[in-house]
């Protein structure tokens, strides 16, 4: 297989502060590619450097086969690029901000800008300054998108985007898979990506600590419980849940009417058991926040020094 | 799909610049009213001026307050344009439009984020700052282009007795002035990719500018002073009476081109900011 993205000891330097601590990537052709961690972890700085508007400090770096700080417009013609953060202030209208960077782009089919927005449900009449966050960051996917590019580069791309339209945008991923286009991008929140990415790395203080297939990593995501069961009481719910190895930080009280009990743990690993375990119970309510990466790869972190 | 086979979006010669002046074009009106405003306001009022009184007011006056403004050839149309347009009001205008626009190109749209949309396509970093410059020089030009017919058309009414010739040559030396503060904020914009110390650059330029022209007229041995200021070059050697000075003309224009080679070299080499 060929790589579109080609990465060795990447590394970018702000003053003494290392961003990007001598960094390897390699994205297959083809495929979807997650890079997820914390905020400052360096991955806004691993993206831009991509894309030329940042200069690696020391490293080697390839891009579609070529360097991006020598290739020039050729190459970004070939990338469809979604910055970190949109905080575009223009007067003018969504429509007109992207029939100009449809200008300097790749060529654009005639329709495709509309049809992309329709799909995302952006209204391009009104001004940019004017929209949301979540409406930003549906421009910005559709300049990204809009010329098909072999190469999508995106940072954050669910950020701001409602439960739909992060639904939409994954199946413009896989869509873009199919069609031959790889993908790079990057997150803070694991499942977002888990079930649309081929390819995982973990970066953390600008190290890439974990890397490989999505399963093989064992990236047990760490969740908060909550649950409201009816009859039964809370002796019951502990004695029954403390036997499931995921669960921890059981706490279950009955409420002050003590009719219900009120539930909280934690899930470290498979959520199945948990739903298995909660079955024998009448479930009146049920919470399942989303993972915390951060406690994830701390997680990760203890795990793999616990077994070397 | 069935589109496909259609021409794509045309992609203009220049498409920085064609969008800068389109995105501007409020911008542009609101300052081209301001010029209109002054030189409608000021030069109507030459008439009534040709009077004993007014030359015995200013005779009252000290001289070098005088001088600084340039009241003492107020009696002559030309004096007069220049005292109350291009020397005063007009050219507060032109450095201030320059100075936001040289701004806004490029440490502004850095600030904003729109910067790295537009380089993360199909744009070099030299590209960007040449068009922006282009665009800046087209919007001074357009605004002296204001000033130059609003001044001609009321040249004969109003008798300021301005040669056509003379004019063109002021309003290149006025245009040149707030290019070069813009240039100035134009180039500090893209060596820092801050606003605030663009402008810093270019008010600083324009300030220093008319501050050792006013000190260098005050005395014969404070001349040297005055040799180092662009509103000297502009205007030290009064073109609007006299003609082109082309040494004034030169050094404006060519420490602006100097400043944009400093723009595309300062952009180009460094990282842009979010």
């Amino acid at each position: 297989m060929t790589a579109v993205i080609e990465a060795r000891g990447l590394q970018k330097k702000y003053g003494k502060h290392l961003a990007v601590d001598g960094i390897g990537l390699r994205v297959e052709q083809g495929s979807v590619f997650g890079l997820i961690g914390p905020n400052g972890a360096g991955k806004t700085t691993t993206l831009r450097m991509l894309v030329d508007i940042i200069r690696p400090t020391a490293g080697e770096l390839k891009v579609l086969g070529s360097v991006p700080r020598r290739s020039g417009i050729a190459l970004r013609r070939r990338i469809g690029y979604l910055p970190g953060e949109l905080k575009l202030a223009e007067r003018i209208q969504g429509g007109t901000l992207l029939r100009h960077l449809a200008q300097i782009s790749g060529p654009v089919e005639p329709g495709r800008i509309e049809t992309l927005a329709e799909r995302l449900g952006l209204d391009l009449s009104r001004p940019v300054r004017a929209l949301s966050k979540g409406n930003r960051q549906k421009l910005g996917l559709i300049q990204a998108f809009m010329h098909r590019p072999e190469l999508l580069i995106l940072d954050e791309p669910t950020s701001g985007l409602d439960p739909l339209v992060q639904r939409e945008f994954l199946a413009m991923v896989r869509e873009a898979r199919e069609a031959g286009q790889s993908v790079l991008l990057s997150s803070h929140i694991l499942t977002e990506i888990q079930h649309t990415a081929d390819d995982v790395a973990v970066l953390a203080g600008g190290k890439i600590i974990a890397h490989g297939d999505v399963s093989s990593l064992r990236l047990s995501s760490v969740t908060r419980l909550r649950a409201v069961l009816a009859d039964t009481t809370a002796e019951t719910v502990r004695t029954a849940l403390s036997a499931s190895p995921t669960l921890q930080d059981i706490d279950a009280e009955a409420t002050s009417t003590g009719e219900l009990v009120r539930l909280s743990a934690t899930i470290r690993g498979d959520v199945d058991h948990v739903v298995k375990a909660l079955a024998q119970f009448t479930v009146r309510d049920l919470t399942v926040e989303e993972p915390d990466l951060e406690e994830s790869i701390l997680d990760l972190y203890a795990r793999t020094n616990g077994t070397k | 799909m069935t589109t496909a086979a259609l021409a794509p979006v045309r992609t203009p010669a220049a498409p920085i610049l064609s969008r800068h002046l389109l995105d501007g074009w409020r911008g542009q009106l609101g300052w081209s009213l301001g010029i209109a405003a002054v030189i409608g306001m000021y030069l109507p009022l030459f008439p009534s001026l040709q009077s004993p009184e007014l030359s015995k007011l200013i005779d009252s006056l000290p001289a070098e307050l005088v001088n600084a403004l340039g009241f003492d050839q107020i009696a002559s149309g030309a004096g007069y344009t220049q005292a109350t347009f291009f020397g005063l009001l007009g050219f507060v205008l032109a450095v201030i439009a320059s100075i936001s626009w040289g701004a806004a190109f490029i440490a502004g749209t850095e600030e904003t984020g729109r910067l790295e949309l537009t380089l993360a396509h199909a744009v070099g970093r030299a590209q960007y700052a040449l068009e922006s410059a282009a665009a800046l020089i087209v919007k001074m030009l357009a605004l002296g282009a204001v000033a130059f017919l609003l001044i001609l058309t009321l040249n004969t009414p109003v008798e300021l007795g301005l040669s056509a010739t003379n004019l063109l040559a002021v309003t290149l030396a006025w245009a040149g002035l707030g290019l070069l503060s813009g240039t100035a904020a134009l180039a500090v914009g893209a060596a820092t990719g801050r606003r605030s110390w663009a402008i810093g650059a270019g008010a600083g330029v324009a300030v220093l500018g008319y501050g050792l022209d006013a000190v260098g007229g005050t005395g014969e041995d404070l001349t040297w002073l005055a040799n180092l200021s662009p509103y000297h070059w502009a205007f030290g050697n009064a073109p609007l009476a006299d003609g082109f000075d082309w040494g004034g003309l030169g050094l404006l224009w060519g420490l602006s081109a100097a400043l944009i080679a400093i723009a595309v070299w300062a952009l180009s080499r460094r990282d842009i900011l979010g």
